[in-house]
């Protein structure tokens, strides 16, 4: 049996700490957004089921524990919500033992009660994770504001027979604080910690804190959800902060994840209580949003899927080239540098994800966890820098501002726009350049002959950077001398870099670049002559009029055979 | 991934269908060295039904081309989708085996 500073046990009774003869058994689930870890907790006068969970299975799993010890004694069972997500309470309508008010006497903070009793699907998340919801019958209201702090204890008497004495102290911890005494046995302290949820509540019974969503409330895909509250998070982190530094608390039980010490959770919070001090001005999460992030996931994820194989297949073709002229130890350090397997592997999932998503089977949040995810990952697992020195550094730099754009959009920000006046015919000019030349000259080379070192450096470089126009005919023509307008100028060498890549890709032999306007507007076209490639496919026009509109101008696109051409149009007012 | 394999004349062609994701590289490195161990070394893979190569997939490109290199070797890859000639072509790998439009016009030269 764990004891002091140990984590508990899942699935096993365990003495709750400093709490005579009361017990605890921990459901702790694999972390997801179907359900949350359940716990309950046996004295000799109740039985508490804190957070019954979002699936009928683990309602069932819970009922037979309950029917166990109920015919060793039989109990009131005193259902609690950390706070009415449908993740925390939807299994509680599949069991029969958990619905019957003859056994079961539900509990929950005020404004919860509210939105499950009028099946509220913002509140509750219903809406987002595409659940039904019905209404339930609340029994106790926790913290109501109309007793708030009367200090007289209130006695009430349930039809499953539980005598609960409710006395609402003053503030604790800065806290809102209610102690629930149910028949002679320990004390449960109630705090409200509204932020992830207005009914946000912890729960305290002996040296264990059930501390709900309160680790997770500032996390991307929560941040924002119909509810949240930036503000209140910041001040029940203080509180609870507060609470724990006091002592006497020995493991905290949290609503998704392991169990863990006060120091860790102390430490943790702090990250959180961090992180939500910089979330001022997030979107708020709603289903549409939820949708447009995934569909931003899908999109992000299409783009990075390519340049990570473009690079990993780089660095392929370097290895085989130093292979081929003898340098063995330096072609099979290469590949190493961007763990291709790994990578194929983070993709592949996010793929198949995606098409289950398709299919109906998760909801579109999901997909946009699955994109924070999965984009974390790659963020760990490629060397930018080393890469950069040896494969185009724009490659990289596309790929880091890629994994970075969705990063911001998934915590609920808009894309940062560097709107300024520039002159087209000047970055276009510039790109070009950049796009034909190879980084290093043929005299650098030279000049390096006697430096080992050196050599293989820029050898390296200039086999793993072909310039992406080198083999085509480039043609451009302005207008007039300047095109000055209001662009984004990286996301707009941004795009013309896919943009060119897209024709090169498909095989054109020839590219016409043509500025000019059209009345108040400026209007940018640029042609691809003699692509070979079967027609369609290409980078998804959505992602392109995306990189475009944050460029600031709009994109259209025309295909015929052999031949592709897109149009860049800017307006004049910044 | 499904491979399908046919002796066209003195050659070997294997159509390729499905995605070239990190389960169906091996199987279709598996696939090549069984043609070369038959004997084989003119090999052209026919890309009309690939819509999708991972880095995996490369590689395993880069191995049989490395393999047929002898004279009289032939590897080829013909009837290549937008997105994968694009992959190809961006990762440099046109320069090291040919590419064909067609099954007809890759077969004809060799």
């Amino acid at each position: 049996m764990p004891g002091g500073n140990e984590p508990l046990l899942p699935l096993q009774w365990q003495p709750v700490p400093g709490c005579g003869e009361a017990m605890v058994y921990p459901l702790i689930r694999k972390v997801d957004i179907v359900s949350s870890n359940s716990y309950l907790v046996q004295t000799p006068d109740a039985i508490v089921l804190i957070d019954p969970g979002g699936l009928p299975d683990q309602a069932a799993h819970l009922a037979s524990i309950i029917r166990g010890i109920r015919g060793e004694k039989a109990r009131p069972v005193i259902m609690m919500l950390t706070h009415a997500h449908v993740d925390h309470f939807l299994a509680a309508c599949s069991d029969p033992l958990l619905a019957d008010p003859g056994i079961t006497l539900f509990a929950i903070q005020e404004s919860g009660a509210r939105s499950l009793e009028s099946s509220d699907r913002q509140v509750t998340q219903a809406e987002m994770l595409g659940k039904e919801v019905t209404p339930m019958r609340i029994d106790l209201r926790l913290l109501e504001a109309a007793r708030e702090r009367a200090g007289a204890p209130v006695r009430r008497t349930f039809a499953n027979g539980a005598t609960v004495m409710v006395v609402q102290d003053p503030l604790e911890s800065g806290l809102p604080h209610e102690r629930i005494v149910v028949g002679d046995g320990p004390p449960l302290d109630i705090f409200h910690t509204p932020g992830h949820s207005p009914d946000s509540i912890c729960i305290r019974i002996g040296g264990l804190l059930f501390i709900g969503d309160l680790l997770v409330a500032a996390n991307p895909g929560l941040a924002g959800i119909a509810g949240w509250n930036r503000d209140a998070l910041i001040r029940s982190i203080t509180g609870i902060q507060e609470l724990l530094s006091r002592g006497g608390i020995t493991a905290v039980c949290p609503g998704h994840g392991r169990v863990l010490t006060p120091d860790d959770t102390a430490r943790m919070l702090g990250a959180v209580q961090g992180e939500a001090r910089l979330l001022t001005g997030v979107a708020e999460l709603n289903r549409d949003r939820a949708r447009e992030t995934a569909a931003f996931a899908e999109d992000c994820m299409e783009q990075v899927n390519e340049l990570f194989t473009v690079m990993a297949g780089r660095l392929y073709y370097v290895s085989h080239v130093m292979d081929e002229l003898g340098e063995t130890e330096i072609a099979a350090g290469l590949p190493e540098m961007i763990r291709g397997e790994v990578i194929d592997d983070l993709l592949d999932s996010f793929a198949s994800f995606t098409r289950e998503v398709h299919s109906g089977r998760h909801m579109p949040i999901a997909l946009a966890l699955k994109g924070g995810q999965v984009i974390g990952k790659l963020q760990r697992t490629f060397d930018q820098e080393g890469l950069a020195q040896i494969i185009d550094p724009t490659l990289v730099l596309r790929a880091e501002r890629l994994l970075g754009d969705y990063t911001i959009t998934f915590r609920g920000f808009s894309l940062p726009r560097d709107i300024a006046e520039h002159d087209l015919n000047a970055l276009l000019r510039a790109s070009l350049t950049d796009h034909t030349v190879r980084s290093s000259s043929d005299d650098d080379v030279l000049a390096s002959a006697d430096d080992h070192a050196a050599f293989g450096r820029l050898l390296l470089a200039r086999i793993g950077t072909s310039p992406l126009l080198g083999d085509v005919e480039v043609t451009f023509g302005a207008d007039s001398k300047t095109l000055t307008v209001p662009v984004d100028r990286e996301r707009f060498l941004d795009l013309l870099t896919y943009l060119l890549e897209d024709l090169v890709g498909t095989g054109a032999k020839a590219i016409t670049i043509h500025t000019g306007k059209d009345g108040d507007t400026t209007v940018v076209t640029i042609s691809g002559a003699g692509c070979t490639g079967r027609p369609g496919g290409g980078i998804p026009r959505r992602f392109l009029s995306g990189l475009c509109e944050r460029a600031g101008g709009t994109l259209d696109s025309c295909e015929a055979a052999g031949s592709r051409q897109f149009t860049i149009r800017f307006g004049t007012v910044l | 991934m499904e491979i399908t394999t046919v002796t066209r004349g003195n050659g070997t062609v294997l159509s390729l269908a499905g995605r070239i994701d990190t389960v169906a590289a091996p199987m279709l490195e598996q696939a090549i060295n069984r043609v070369m161990e038959s004997g084989s070394r003119k090999i052209l893979l026919d890309f009309s039904g690939v819509s999708y190569i991972s880095s995996g997939g490369l590689r395993v490109l880069l191995a049989s081309a490395k393999k047929l290199k002898n004279t009289g070797d032939r590897f080829g890859l013909c009837c290549l989708s937008a997105d994968v000639l694009k992959v190809l072509k961006l990762a440099g790998f046109t320069s090291i085996f040919s590419i064909y439009p067609s099954e007809g016009e890759a077969l004809a030269g060799w």
